[in-house]
């Protein structure tokens, strides 16, 4: 157990900046998701941190040791790896065993120790098993089996679920958890996946291009993301995003415009240029409005696809044709996303009337991407006159 | 009568005139076989290789043969008889009795297993550079090895004669402190360079093939990148190391130019096998029949080798190639 320290650890390969300023700290027995799409340097930022990598600039902390010039194996740490890196010459015992055997442990202590890991992992009474007879998730556990065994400060995991089937890697997520539980060493792990990200972590930190956009627990993530890239990444499906100029108590999107006050929200005047976005949970159909906390006026819309996930339906809405607006320009502009309860009565080809909810509308710098706000707050009036959409 | 027509429904129709059988009866024997090639090529095929297996054996295996042949001679005899009048297998102990020739093996085998260790540790090193690290330069290094290898190495035995033998400066910079010549390492050091190329390419090809993530782990786990060469990646790679000691091993347990000239003629002085050979030949007399007798026991550990590792050298060579 140990804290995790980085601090302006740059990693360059020839014109590629990898890792750019990445400052990390991580508490101890924190269990941490670097998450990303990919190139997004967290596989970079993980190797460096077990010591894989060298960063080009910047030190590293494991604990209270600076390990920043030290080999992988004076680390103290453990990893897991995406393609697993069973020895494919050694058993499962000579496998788990490896790490013990070159810090030349006594016989006893090694197999006690061998023994608990497989029990932990619950792989007992395989030991003898060559890595090429066992099953993808069999050797997913004898890896993590060889990560707990030295019982080290940290672990590292590398994609360890991303080469299973999507109903072992629930599963072994759900033990990842566990073990976590159990042994209560800081991990961090590196996923692609944002669902895993999600599930799993204390607090997901997220990277992009090298640097990392946000750093906080799951749910801030979700509800208070830092800018329009992690608003973008965390949440499945995406979130909407549209153009949008502030107006003087309106915001006015092409197409439509949603009241609010521009007194009350900080770093926006009249006229600026900002981006909102919306998750598809948060638009409601005008019948259901009093779901929202703070539902904007309603606008018409006409259904496109449905997506029935058996819990929820996917509704793509067609873009809001505005007015003034021209064929052009139609086609050019996104249409929108929204979920509703399984057991409305919804039809693909359906004008149907939507509301946003203000509270959980987005406001991002349209230049810089940078979070403005979080929920616009509402008006006094209600909009209840205006219905359809309104013209720039 | 074909093979078709006998087993279609419709033969018994026929009421037994088919044609097939009125067609094989008008042709000769000849024409009849060919038919049959043409129709079978597969047996064709099953001809021309016994027959190209057999000329192929002849053609290795007689002059064994004839070394067997010679060594049951009666010493003196040079009218060599196509089968041995008797058996008679004391040559091949006499070799041992009259010039210790045991000694003579030992000092090609000793050649040999030092040079292949040599050969795989630096080999090993040099492969995980070429296989697994980039750096600059790799690319012309690796061919400037290649080229090195295409240098026939008698070019440059006057030099190294002269280096270890009469204490030249090398390179005209220093010399070297001790005098190698008639010593092991006059032969094993140029060997060793001589052999190297060979087995580096085929260290590199292998080392290059086992994924990053093994020796990351390996890393992870305890090892050093040279641990982790050791203890992963070089069992990993055994077709290609076994294929790379074994070619070493036969090639400077065969070779004659180095280790015969850069040693005296005796076996205490680090003599190879061929002087064991050469040692029956005397101003007045040469033992031929004790000469093959040698010569056939001289091949035997190379033989042993080759059968035991056999069909790791055919995977390590063909390994190598199908995984580019």
């Amino acid at each position: 157990m140990s804290r995790v320290k980085l601090t302006d650890v740059t990693k360059q390969y020839d014109d590629v900046t990898a890792v750019d300023n990445m400052n990390l700290d991580l508490k101890d027995g924190e269990f941490i998701c670097l998450v990303g799409p990919s190139g997004c340097g967290k596989s970079t930022t993980l190797e460096t941190i077990a010591g894989l990598t060298k960063p080009t600039s910047g030190e590293i902390l494991i604990g209270d040791r600076e390990v920043t010039n030290l080999p992988p194996k004076d680390r103290g740490i453990a990893m897991v790896f995406q393609n697993i890196a069973l020895f494919p010459h050694m058993d499962v015992y000579d496998n788990i065993s490896f790490g013990l055997r070159l810090r030349n442990f006594p016989q006893e202590e090694m197999d006690e120790r061998v023994e608990e890991a497989a029990r932990v992992v619950r792989m007992q009474g395989m030991l003898d098993r060559m890595p090429s007879e066992m099953s993808g998730g069999q050797r997913q556990r004898v890896a993590i089996a060889r990560a707990i065994v030295r019982d080290p400060d940290v672990f590292l995991m590398d994609e360890p679920l991303a080469n299973l089937d999507a109903k072992l890697r629930v599963n072994m997520r759900t033990e990842l958890q566990r073990l976590h539980k159990q042994l209560e060493t800081t991990i961090i792990y590196v996923t692609h996946n944002q669902a895993e990200a999600m599930t799993m972590s204390d607090r997901i930190a997220v990277l992009n291009k090298g640097e990392l956009q946000q750093i906080a627990p799951p749910l801030v993530c979700y509800n208070q993301p830092a800018n329009r890239f992690v608003a973008g990444f965390i949440g499945s499906p995406s979130m909407n995003f549209a153009d949008a100029t502030v107006g003087d108590s309106t915001l006015d999107a092409n197409g439509y415009s949603i009241s609010f006050d521009t007194v009350a929200i900080d770093g926006v005047g009249t006229g600026d240029a900002v981006e909102f976005g919306i998750r598809p949970e948060d638009i409601y159909l005008t019948e259901n409005s009093a779901e929202a906390a703070d539902p904007s006026r309603s606008f018409s819309v006409t259904t496109d696809v449905l997506e029935p996930m058996g819990d929820e339906i996917f509704v793509y809405l067609k873009p809001i044709l505005g007015t003034g607006a021209g064929e052009a320009d139609f086609e050019e502009r996104e249409g929108l996303l929204m979920s509703v309860d399984p057991s409305s009565d919804i039809s693909e080809e359906e004008d149907v009337e939507i509301v946003f909810d203000r509270a959980q509308l987005h406001l991002f710098d349209a230049d810089t991407g940078d979070a403005i706000s979080h929920g616009v707050v509402a008006d006094a009036d209600v909009e209840a006159d205006s219905d359809g959409v309104q013209a720039d | 009568m074909s093979i078709d027509a006998r087993n279609h429904e419709d033969a018994e129709t026929f009421d037994g005139s088919d044609d097939g059988s009125d067609d094989d009866e008008n042709k000769s024997p000849v024409q009849r076989w060919a038919d049959d090639w043409i129709r079978n090529p597969e047996k064709a095929y099953a001809v021309m290789l016994v027959f190209l297996g057999g000329v192929l054996l002849t053609t290795s295996l007689f002059p064994l043969y004839w070394l067997f042949n010679v060594a049951m001679a009666p010493p003196g005899q040079t009218d060599i008889p196509i089968v041995p009048a008797t058996i008679d297998l004391s040559a091949f102990v006499q070799v041992f009795v009259q010039v210790p020739f045991a000694r003579f093996m030992f000092n090609s085998l000793f050649y040999a297993f030092t040079v292949t260790l040599f050969v795989l540790l630096i080999g090993s090193l040099a492969g995980y550079a070429f296989g697994r690290l980039e750096f600059r330069g790799k690319t012309p290094l690796l061919f400037s090895l290649l080229v090195l290898s295409f240098f026939p190495p008698a070019t440059l035995f006057i030099p190294l004669f002269r280096a270890f033998n009469q204490q030249v400066p090398m390179l005209g910079l220093f010399t070297l402190p001790v005098e190698l010549y008639g010593t092991p390492g006059a032969v094993i050091t140029p060997l060793s360079a001589f052999t190297m190329p060979l087995a580096i390419f085929i260290l590199t090809t292998f080392y290059g093939q086992i994924p990053d993530g093994l020796e990351d782990a390996a890393r992870v786990e305890g090892t050093t990148r040279i641990g982790a060469l050791f203890r992963v990646i070089m069992p990993l790679s055994a077709p290609g190391v076994a294929t790379a000691g074994i070619l070493t091993f036969i090639t400077v347990y065969t070779e004659f130019f180095f280790s015969f000239l850069m040693t005296g003629n005796s076996a205490a002085e680090w003599a190879p096998v061929v002087d064991g050979v050469i040692a029956f030949q005397t101003q007045y007399t040469v033992r031929y029949d004790l000469q093959a007798a040698a010569s056939l026991i001289a091949i035997v550990p190379v033989a042993i080798l080759v059968v035991v590792a056999q069909d790791k050298i055919i995977s390590g060579l063909t390994q190598g190639a199908l995984k580019e």
